[in-house]
């Protein structure tokens, strides 16, 4: 067995929290795993990527292009900057809401743009404004979590969605448990309506 | 003081090292831990009884693993000012029996460098390890230098993990190393395995041990002219012992280890290379003889002697320096092998940056390409899409956060120094430093003319205000911006010799009461050391009074006017000055409201997203301003709307 997910988003959207929640998961589940975490000055509002690896073949923490099996896009930009990294068998998971850079180059930047491109190049491209859901759901900044419990709802993760719920419930001090138990409930809920069909099997019907 | 121990209980709260607390009372098992947790984890199981060092990307979370467990198991650990005097700290402790370890980063070794070069000669009685973390492409560093060539240069051995597992268990190893050979152990990794999580197997720990001999008074403990040409042979007899060690542990250790292929082409690889090396050969595996040495200096020549012999090429896979493959080449002229040794030295390889499977692959292919084997290529998995095939992206540079009380000070300089130059044809020159600031030369601000390393913006200022002909031979005003923790690190030296020489600078202290860029240490100037016990407060403008700066100004770094009239008062100022702005820092405190644009009012002129470079603010060619929701209430985009558009979001 051998998954290997990429993780993109920008600096503050939670992508290393991200990536440790979905290691501890794949251990609890009886896996080996190894990540790799953007950490320092990229994180101030620059491109983060954090690499998951899983499976007993693992070798070093970062992913070599064309073998992850699943990207998830926090941002629709950083989804496409590291679209490299995935298999042509692999799925994507991307975050609708976009984060427009402030400094430059936001006249060129049209995220329906960046989303076609992704939906056309990954057949299997499930997207959806998790930012928004987990806003509505108490707080925009769980878009996080709301993306890797969507991740499980759909059947993307080689574990199910108790391994990932029983280790937020862990790390999560009490205070936040409740409005993560929501996003993480809603964002399921939203993607319980879609095809869970691999990348693979979907270009094989092609 | 509140917002920083708050912020650090929630931080912890989401380390994993607490997460496995929270199974149980016993440690024993596989864990999820980022290298560095599993250093201080390796650290603790060795008997680690005294902690120092100085925050620094990637290696500021062995400390912080150590700190929020060291009341637990009865370890004493603090973070020092700087690396000199953390690795000093640790010093002394371990003089007198104790086992210590100092963390830094590669650059924080350069600052430390003075008491290691004399230590090799010294040596140690309890245990001294010695965390440098090392930052290929570099991530978050100044330079791509690399610790083996240090622990070469200094006589001090150095021990290079490949993954959070062998960090653990060389970690225990460095400990053993240390305390039975005398000398310090460098233990050395890079941000691939600082930075990098594993389910790491680890055991117990058991409480401190409070038995330390002691220091007792000896010769040996003070180094002089007449000890250094006593002790100078007995060091470089320890490099050829700790050689021969090093090779002995190809038989019997995990960490060195030879494998024997079918070709006469041989792959060498140290730290991470090696498992990027390992992935990228696995359809050929059998075919390469494979030497893995953990144990990167000295360098074990005897075993790396028998591994080159029968072998036609040799390829080392490396990132940094080509530190092995100088050894191998040192060996093969040394013991005149006919054998190509193929690595950075002849082009086969990338000379800089950081490597991945893919890097390996292609260099690997280079290299086969010139053996001429016919029958062996590496492959690369198949994207999904072609590089060419992606859309122009966004460029999202690193840049100050929405509301980071810098971006008000950088402003208020701008404005200041615009004002002069308007009104007295006067330039401005502005020097940075190193930390969150240095963001300070992103655009719009463009506010960092210099930036060299720790400390060195006052210096640098003073060193150009002395340069009087400098633009169209009138005198330039010259600005140090300098952080709170910077300024303890290295930038009091620089205040005293520029006071001393008298030179016409200004010193901009940021002061945001916490070590932002490395993740929110804290720092003498916070009133709260490492274990959290309250701690002597240090004003950093009484220091900057008892230096002797002629104008000390202490302001809170909110209102923009006020922050502009005192730089200008500052600039004005004959002879050394200062201001310390004080602010929070957004990345730690809650956001104190958010701001909206009325939609009405705004004129659309562009000027907040043209002058600030705000994340929280955006806007569309065709459209008004939009301010987003990590907008935290700073209020300075409000500050220079003219049309008075921006206004407090009613709750």
């Amino acid at each position: 067995m051998k998954f290997d997910i990429i993780i993109a988003g920008v600096g503050g959207q939670g992508v290393v929290l991200a990536s440790r929640l979905l290691a501890t998961a794949a251990m609890d589940a009886g896996y080996h795993v190894a990540t790799a975490e953007t950490i320092g000055m990229a994180q101030r509002e620059g491109s983060v990527t954090s690499h998951v690896r899983i499976g007993e073949d693992v070798c070093g923490s970062l992913i070599p292009h064309g073998k992850a099996d699943l990207l998830i896009g926090l941002e629709p930009a950083e989804a496409a900057r590291n679209i490299l990294f995935l298999g042509k068998d692999g799925n994507m998971l991307v975050n609708e809401h976009a984060i427009m850079p402030s400094t430059q180059g936001f006249d060129e930047y049209d995220p329906e743009t960046i989303l076609k491109f992704l939906k056309d190049s990954c057949p299997q491209t499930i997207t959806a404004d998790f930012t928004g859901l987990a806003r509505d759901a108490g707080t925009y900044k769980a878009a996080n979590v709301a993306m890797i419990a969507a991740a499980a709802g759909a059947g993307l993760l080689p574990f199910s969605e108790e391994y990932l719920w029983g280790v937020l419930e862990k790390m999560i001090p009490e205070k936040y448990r409740e409005v993560n138990r929501r996003v993480f409930d809603n964002a399921i809920e939203s993607v319980s309506g879609k095809s869970e069909k691999s990348g693979k099997e979907a270009n094989e019907a092609k | 003081m509140d917002s920083y121990s708050t912020y650090a209980y929630l931080k912890l709260a989401f380390l994993s090292s607490n997460y496995l607390h929270s199974r149980g009372m016993t440690l024993t098992g596989k864990r999820i831990l980022m290298g560095n947790e599993a250093i201080a984890f390796g650290a603790m199981k060795a008997g680690l009884q005294i902690a120092s060092g100085y925050p620094g990307t990637p290696s500021s979370e062995v400390m912080e693993t150590i700190i929020s467990h060291a009341k637990k198991y009865g370890i004493y650990a603090e973070w020092a000012t700087n690396e000199k005097v953390a690795l000093e700290t640790a010093v002394g402790a371990a003089y007198s029996g104790a086992n210590t370890i100092v963390t830094m980063k590669q650059v924080g070794l350069n600052v430390a460098s003075d008491p290691l070069m004399s230590l090799s000669y010294i040596g140690i009685k309890g245990s001294l390890v010695i965390l440098v973390s090392d930052d290929p492409g570099p991530h978050s560093s100044q330079t791509e230098q690399d610790t083996r060539a240090f622990g070469h240069f200094s006589n001090i051995p150095v021990l290079d993990p490949s993954n959070p597992q062998e960090a653990y268990d060389m970690t225990k190893l460095a400990f053993k190393l240390s305390h039975e050979l005398e000398t310090p152990v460098i233990l050395r990794t890079t941000t691939r395995v600082s930075h990098g999580c594993e389910d790491v197997l680890i055991e117990d720990i058991d409480p401190v041990s409070k038995d330390i001999e002691g220091f007792v008074k000896d010769s040996r403990w003070i180094i002089f002219p007449k000890l250094t040409a006593q002790r100078h042979p007995l060091l470089e007899e320890l490099q050829v012992k700790m050689s021969d060690l090093f090779s002995e542990y190809f038989n019997d250790n995990t960490f060195n280890s030879i494998t024997k292929g079918s070709s006469k082409i041989g792959i060498a690889a140290s730290g991470v290379s090696s498992l990027y090396a390992k992935e990228a050969i696995k359809e050929h595996s059998d075919v390469f003889s494979i030497f893995k040495a953990g144990t990167a200096y000295p360098f074990p020549e005897k075993a790396a002697l028998e591994f080159m012999k029968g072998l036609t090429d040799l390829i080392v896979v490396e990132e940094l320096d080509p530190y092995m493959e100088e050894q191998f080449l040192q060996i093969a002229g040394k013991y005149h092998l006919s054998i190509n040794i193929r690595g950075k030295k002849n082009g086969s390889f990338p000379v800089s940056g950081e490597y991945n499977v893919d890097v390996v692959v292609d260099s690997i292919n280079r290299v086969l390409d010139k053996i001429g084997t016919e029958n062996i290529v590496l492959s690369h998995s198949t994207a999904a899409v072609k590089p060419e095939d992606i859309p122009p992206l966004p460029i999202r540079a690193p840049t100050l956060c929405a509301g980071c009380m810098h971006r008000t000070v950088f402003y208020a300089f701008k404005k200041a120094a615009a004002k002069m130059k308007k009104q007295s044809g006067i330039d401005s020159v502005f020097s940075g430093d190193i930390g969150c600031y240095t963001l300070g030369n992103a655009r719009p601000l463009n506010m960092v003319d210099t930036c060299l390393c720790m400390g060195a913006g006052i210096s640098i200022a003073a060193g150009l205000s002395h340069t009087p002909e400098f633009m169209q031979g009138k005198k330039a005003k010259q600005v140090a911006f300098i952080g709170d923790s910077t300024f303890f690190h290295s930038g009091i030296a620089a205040v005293v010799s520029a006071v001393y020489n008298n030179a016409d600078i200004t010193i901009a202290v940021l002061d945001n009461r916490t070590t932002a860029m490395t993740g929110h240490q804290p720092h003498p100037g916070i009133g709260l050391t490492a274990m959290g016990s309250p701690a002597k407060m240090i004003d950093i403008a009484e220091v900057l009074k008892s230096c002797g700066v002629g104008m000390v100004k202490t302001i809170e770094a909110d209102d923009l006017d006020k922050c502009m009239d005192i730089a200008i008062e500052a600039m004005e100022f004959e002879g050394p000055s200062a201001v310390v702005f004080k602010g929070k820092c957004v990345a730690i405190c809650k956001a104190t409201g958010q701001y909206v644009v009325d939609e009405d009012k705004c004129t659309n002129c562009k000027l907040c997203i043209n002058q600030l470079g705000c994340p929280a603010i955006f806007s569309i060619a065709s459209g008004i301003p939009v301010i987003q929701d990590t907008c935290s209430g700073c209020g300075l985009c409000a500050q220079i709307c003219p049309a008075g558009a921006i206004v407090l979001k009613e709750a």
